[in-house]
């Protein structure tokens, strides 16, 4: 009790009782969440406002007679003649690894029950993207767990990689599988004590998503483990445009924090066609002219500088990275509509997610096609390099020969060997969701596909026997695995024990 | 829209009409509304709205309201508009208003500024700083 009274005592004698200059306006109009206001002389552009209430908003419009601004949160009690004031900050939200195992808002106030959050720092939700100078070429990998992607489209740490498809194709999946496969490398990682390990840390974004779709990933992440490396950042459906619109930039100014304090970051903004959607009803009742499909003219800006903050910067800035994987959903797979084409303009390349391909059960649904990594491939481990070099051309190949394969009975001993070895490979990159597969794992079974293992397996076994391979693997020849690991490249030595260990398999497999 | 932009524009010509040597004159917004009368003309209420509301910021930026709680000098009255006068450069009149709400002290408004040297702000503040 004495304590809290000498904290009191202790706070009224550092309250001092000096003057208080505010800048101050009156709310003209008030509705869908924006407020026209009249005065504000000295109010900057993005920075933050308070409401009657506490409530705080952001000042988008700075016109010549009045600002037009944005409310976060309810604005039901809000009416004409309340005073406004500025509060001369631009809009800031906690970060550091404080964050790390929280659901947190677009302001990034915790919504997970699990108590206030201790952060000491804050970071602008707006901030200039790293330049040309503080930025280093993408060189290291960054490991999605996914064999096709690893393989034939890879990323690396720093870049932006779309996601795209139509809707239930698999894309959240593909990043929730990223999310969890970082975890687990962390956990090895750690756990080895290797004093140049670099631990991943992602941040999922979830604008305009379903409440139960935010819970059901949240549990997955929980399930696996990976929590305690995520940050969530929601603004669902229910959220008001204002917040769906902030969320990615709140993701941003949390990822950047551990770039710019070198350290790794993946963020996953699922998705920024809601996002772009959240800011089409912003700018409409903002009164700002609208152009194609009803977007404002800025739209290109909102996403180009929002993903342009995912950047590698050089050792005098960090070392640190920021990865990307912004995901956007087409209808009827089109590719050229306005904000994919926006976006697959801004990014380091794409994956395509096809629904044929998915209702096949070829799933992740990955469009071999039309999916490109434009970076990635400068960070792809030497081992994946040496076992997968060809496979992303030989499955193209097969794509198209298989179509045209339809019209003819009769095919030469070429195309027939084709055929067969391309319908192996669909089947080996055949994985469940919420399971990635550790690189070491991924190169082995490669590996043996490479050296024709597979060959005399029927294709409706394959995934069978890529999975008792790959559990062979991990319960048998752990050494195998951990020197793949370390070594990064398959010299002969390392040829030669795969040799040994694959023959091995394939007896006891048969 | 455009019709809105050329309301707001004339009413604006209007104001500046309205000034003599730097600040807002009585004589000549008189002159000008008479003459408003005298010419009656399309959209004259919106215009005179939109030169009204002109006039009302223009006499909120020459104005400091000052509401005190308890007795205020006048000599502290006009020691504050020439303070105000000097940061702003213009001459800045002094209204004083009691304002009992304020439990001491006093609190300056002029256009949008506000300056609060009140009890009350401060246990307001006091308050948040506790919650």
């Amino acid at each position: 009790m004495s304590s809290v009274i000498e904290q009191i005592e202790q706070q009224i004698a550092n309250l001092q009782s000096k003057t208080v200059a505010t800048n101050t306006g009156k709310i003209l109009t008030v509705g869908d969440g924006v407020a026209k206001i009249d005065g504000l002389s000295e109010v900057m552009y993005n920075e933050m406002i308070e409401f009657p209430g506490g409530t705080i908003g952001i000042a988008l419009n700075l016109e010549e007679d009045e600002v037009g601004a944005v409310v976060l949160g309810e604005s039901n009690h809000l009416k004409e003649g309340d005073e406004v004031k500025c509060t001369g900050t631009l809009l800031s939200v906690p970060v550091g690894k404080c964050m790390l195992g929280r659901v947190v808002d677009a302001l990034g106030r915790p919504m997970d029950g699990k108590g206030i959050i201790d952060s000491s720092e804050t970071n602008p939700v707006e901030k200039i993207a790293p330049g040309i100078i503080e930025r280093k070429s993408v060189d290291q990998p960054l490991m999605t767990g996914i064999q096709s992607i690893d393989s034939m489209i890879p990323i690396g740490r720093g870049q932006r990689e779309l996601i795209i498809g139509d809707r239930g194709t698999g894309k959240t999946t593909i990043a929730i599988d990223t999310i969890i496969n970082q975890a687990n490398i962390n956990k090895v990682g750690l756990a080895s004590g290797d004093p140049d390990f670099r631990p991943v840390y992602s941040i999922y974004v979830a604008v305009g998503q379903k409440n139960s779709n935010v819970a059901r990933t949240l549990g997955i992440l929980e399930e696996k483990g990976a929590l305690e490396y995520t940050i969530i950042v929601s603004a669902p459906a229910a959220d008001s445009a204002a917040n769906q619109y902030l969320a990615p930039y709140t993701g941003a100014a949390m990822g950047e924090w551990f770039m710019s304090n070198g350290m790794d970051a993946l963020i996953v903004y699922d998705d920024l066609s809601k996002h772009a959607a959240a800011y089409r009803q912003m700018s409409l009742v903002l009164k700002r002219p609208s152009g194609r499909e009803a977007y404002p003219g800025d739209v290109f800006y909102l996403h180009s500088r929002l993903l342009e903050r995912s950047a590698r910067v050089n050792e005098a800035n960090g070392n640190g990275s920021l990865t990307a994987l912004p995901i956007i959903e087409t209808l009827a797979g089109d590719l050229s509509a306005y904000i994919p084409t926006n976006v697959i303009s801004i990014t380091d390349g794409q994956i395509f997610l096809e629904t044929d391909l998915f209702n096949q059960g070829i799933r992740p649904a990955v469009s071999v096609g039309l999916s490109v990594s434009r970076v990635g491939s400068a960070a792809q481990i030497k081992a994946t390099k040496q076992v997968a070099g060809k496979i992303k051309l030989e499955l193209a190949q097969f794509r198209e020969l298989a179509a045209f394969a339809q019209f003819g009975s009769d095919l030469d001993a070429k195309t027939k060997a084709q055929l067969e070895r391309g319908s192996r490979i669909v089947e080996l990159f055949k994985q469940p969701a919420f399971n990635p597969i550790p690189i070491e794992q991924q190169v082995g079974v490669l590996w043996a596909m490479q050296n024709n293992y597979f060959d005399d397996i029927d294709v409706s076994k394959i995934v069978e026997a890529s999975n008792s391979l790959r559990d062979f693997f991990s319960s048998r020849k752990e050494a195998l695995l951990t020197s793949i690991r370390e070594k990064s490249k398959i010299d002969d030595d390392l040829d030669r024990e795969l040799k040994s260990a694959v023959d091995e398999w394939k007896t006891s497999f048969n | 829209m455009t019709q809105d932009k050329q309301i707001k524009g004339f009413a604006k010509q209007l104001l500046k009409m309205s000034f003599e040597n730097g600040e807002l004159c009585v004589e000549r917004v008189d002159g000008v509304l008479k003459t408003l009368e005298k010419n009656n003309q399309r959209h004259q209420i919106p215009v005179l709205k939109a030169y009204l509301k002109l006039v009302e910021r223009e006499v909120a930026k020459s104005t400091a309201v000052i509401s005190h709680a308890g007795r205020l000098s006048p000599e502290l009255a006009t020691s504050i508009s020439k303070q105000l006068s000097t940061k702003y450069g213009r001459n800045v009149r002094s209204v004083t208003r009691e304002d009992r709400s304020l439990i001491g002290g006093l609190c300056v408004v002029v256009d949008c500024d506000v300056y609060d040297a009140s009890i009350a702000s401060s246990l307001a503040s006091l308050e948040s700083s506790l919650s």
